[in-house]
């Protein structure tokens, strides 16, 4: 049980990586990542939101009615992101103008609704609270590493302290827009690579379309999943009755997006046209650069 | 005010674009631009709930929220009137209007929890441009067509690496993702046409 | 019947939780509003006093559109200058300036205190006291340059035209009020 409990909370932090394994809450990730600092508040902040959302929803999982569970998850969601706000606003100001805007956004960050829906809503409390605080840190790890990343070649500092600022001439590029773009992309390519030497499958798609498009968000008309057992070895002690028709973890694991459009992000390459082929092998010898570029950096 | 509203508009398409310069809506941005009519239906979608949420919220924020001092509750009251606003539009175009429910029916509950609608209208009072009614209408305008703008010219980039040979490690999600910031890149081309 | 019973029960589950939540919020509100406009209040004088150091802080009474200002005391009363709190329209959104102007039209120093919503790297530049120091000193009315910095010139941010030509805004929207306010001394005077 002690073991059961232990992976529960490990999980978030590697293997289910909320970041770069279920890529789920996009948005924040590269919009607030442009410092290391940035990406420990939000982090911060999403962890606690999620806390005081996964502890509410698992108490009062068998008071909700299946019916209307989404949108009393979104009303205790966005209760606690206002509450978490108002703190931050009084007690870290810093924190508050950092964020700015994407301090309220966290009520549609993916991660908290899916982990409500998820897991809340089907364990206990201590399960619950263990899983918020795993899939926290792991959403902080990962924020707080791609802000020190982007900040390092694109200003030349960590945390505000100049590394190698004065030395190399910063990149300013990686804090801007496009700089997100790039950086994730390649860190999901590293946490491939060591997922696949460890025998898991690459992630290939997003998994914040399986929390959108999940069952809950809409009453019918969308094609939803079929019922599959969690794809860990979550405690079914709080299973109670209610139907959940996604199987989010499952599909996002296996590169599945939105059911209905399956192949989204498989790419299929047959033969192309030499243009097409050149452009792609620019855009990834520019790919293979920015590595290099990073890993030059990095020394 | 009419060129304020130009500025409004092209601002939103292109200087300060929802998902290449705000990164808000980067989930369907990256998940639904596979193909480009699937992209233009989602993007039309996103306009029109922009615009209905703006309509419905920018009301509600300046003639109930604030003047009862209740303005902490604006998270928790917006993403219920988009939640329900979806549902409802939802209903009305399954029951009403067939073939468009059928272009876009399945986009429309994906929409709930996209943070570039709830973003807009947060956005609207945090925008000193926006100083009305009328504005902020406009500037729901110019984030949805923005947002249409960069989900088309990315579907079509990404028809294009369909057919392209792909090292094995960035398939998939990790060469979206850096083509997502070479489009971005070209975004910044905009910096400093809209004043 | 049933179905009435169940639509019932599903929508007062839904009412209780909303009328918790927004009473939690109400009551969070309440502990947390005093602070925060402490901390507000706090960040405010620490710029000023950055600004325009001075005994004294007192608001201003003539009304100028577009800016609130305070005059700075000393010990004595006698007036060091004013303090000037306007924005003007960056790139990302509003920028932020407080212009300390001593009484004889000129800028002691300037505080961008909210850049935010600009570009980082580029326009949150505006926020660092470099830029800040090119402002002492000036009068009158300022233009932003790239090159060829003269009397009332400032040298624009690298990359960042249109946030440092939000400061200048800012600065000459504090100056034309303070113009202003001592038209209106003078009168009284």
């Amino acid at each position: 049980m002690a073991d059961n409990h232990l992976s529960t909370f490990t999980k978030g932090i590697v293997k289910e990586n909320p970041v770069l394994r279920l890529v789920l809450g996009t948005c924040p990730t590269l919009a607030v990542t442009t410092a290391a600092f940035n990406g420990v508040g939000m982090g911060v902040a999403a962890t606690l939101v999620l806390l005081g959302s996964n502890v509410v929803i698992s108490l009062l999982r068998k008071v909700i009615p299946d019916k209307v569970r989404i949108p009393a998850f979104i009303t205790i969601i966005a209760a606690f992101v206002t509450i978490i706000q108002m703190l931050v606003k009084a007690f870290a100001p810093a924190i508050d103008k950092s964020l700015g805007i994407f301090l309220p956004l966290i009520v549609v960050n993916c991660i908290i609704l899916a982990r409500a829906e998820m897991f809340a809503s089907k364990n206990s409390v201590l399960p619950s609270i263990l899983d918020a605080l795993g899939m926290g840190v792991g959403f902080t790890a990962a924020l707080t590493l791609m802000g020190m990343i982007r900040e390092l070649i694109g200003t030349g500092c960590v945390f505000g302290l100049p590394i190698t600022a004065g030395a190399i001439e910063p990149m300013l590029i990686f804090i801007l827009p496009p700089g997100g773009f790039f950086v994730f992309g390649i860190l999901v390519v590293l946490s491939n690579k060591i997922a696949v030497k460890m025998g898991k499958k690459p992630v290939k798609s997003l998994g914040c379309g399986n929390c959108q498009g999940c069952k809950g968000c809409d009453a019918e008309g969308y094609p939803a999943g079929e019922e599959t057992a969690p794809a860990t070895s979550e405690s079914k002690s709080g299973a109670t009755g209610v139907n959940i028709t996604t199987n989010q973890e499952v599909a996002a694991a296996e590169g599945e997006l939105f059911p209905n459009d399956k192949a989204i992000t498989e790419i299929a390459a047959p033969e192309g046209d030499a243009v097409v082929k050149a452009q792609a092998k620019e855009a990834v010898d520019t790919a293979t650069e920015l590595k290099k570029g990073e890993v030059s950096d990095d020394k | 005010m009419t060129s304020n509203i130009i500025t409004i508009v092209l601002a939103g398409i292109l200087t300060e674009n929802m998902v290449l310069a705000k990164f808000l809506g980067i989930c369907p941005f990256l998940g639904v631009s596979k193909k480009s009519n699937t992209a233009v239906s989602m993007g039309i979608a996103v306009t029109l709930v922009m615009l209905m949420a703006t309509a419905v919220t920018y009301p509600i924020q300046v003639y109930i929220l604030d003047p009862f001092g209740v303005g902490y509750l604006q998270t928790i009251v917006f993403i219920l009137i988009i939640a329900a606003l979806v549902q409802l539009v939802e209903i009305v175009l399954k029951r009403y209007i067939p073939p468009i429910y059928r272009a876009l029916g399945i986009y429309l509950p994906l929409i709930t929890t996209n943070c570039a609608v709830l973003g807009i209208t947060m956005l609207n009072f945090t925008n000193a441009r926006i100083t009305n009614y009328v504005e902020a209408l406009f500037n729901a305008l110019g984030a949805g067509l923005g947002f249409l703008l960069a989900i088309v010219i990315f579907a079509g980039v990404r028809s294009r690496l369909e057919k392209s040979d792909i090292p094995e490690s960035l398939k998939g999600l990790p060469i979206t993702l850096i083509s997502a910031g070479i489009v971005s890149l070209s975004f910044l081309g905009f910096a400093g046409i809209v004043g | 019947m049933s179905k009435v019973k169940t639509i019932l029960i599903t929508t007062l589950a839904l009412t209780l939780i909303c009328v918790f939540f927004t009473a939690a919020l109400a009551v969070t509100n309440e502990i947390t509003a005093e602070k925060i406009a402490e901390v507000q209040k706090e960040a405010e004088m620490q710029a000023m006093t950055r600004v325009l150091p001075a005994d004294n802080y007192v608001v201003g009474t003539v009304q100028v559109a577009d800016a609130d200002y305070y005059a700075a005391m000393d010990a004595n009363g006698t007036v060091l200058g004013h303090i000037f709190t306007t924005s003007a329209n960056g790139y990302g959104g509003e920028v932020k300036v407080m212009t300390g102007i001593a009484p004889d039209g000129k800028i002691i120093a300037i505080e961008v205190i909210d850049a935010a919503d600009e570009t980082p790297g580029l326009g949150q530049n505006a926020t660092k006291k470099t830029f800040w120091e090119q402002f002492k000193g000036k009068s009158g009315q300022l233009s932003v340059v790239k090159s060829g910095v003269g009397e009332n010139d400032i040298q624009a941010l690298t990359g960042a035209t249109i946030t440092s030509n939000a400061v200048k805004d800012a600065v000459n929207k504090a100056l034309t009020a303070h113009k202003l306010i001592k038209g209106e001394a003078e009168n009284n005077g």
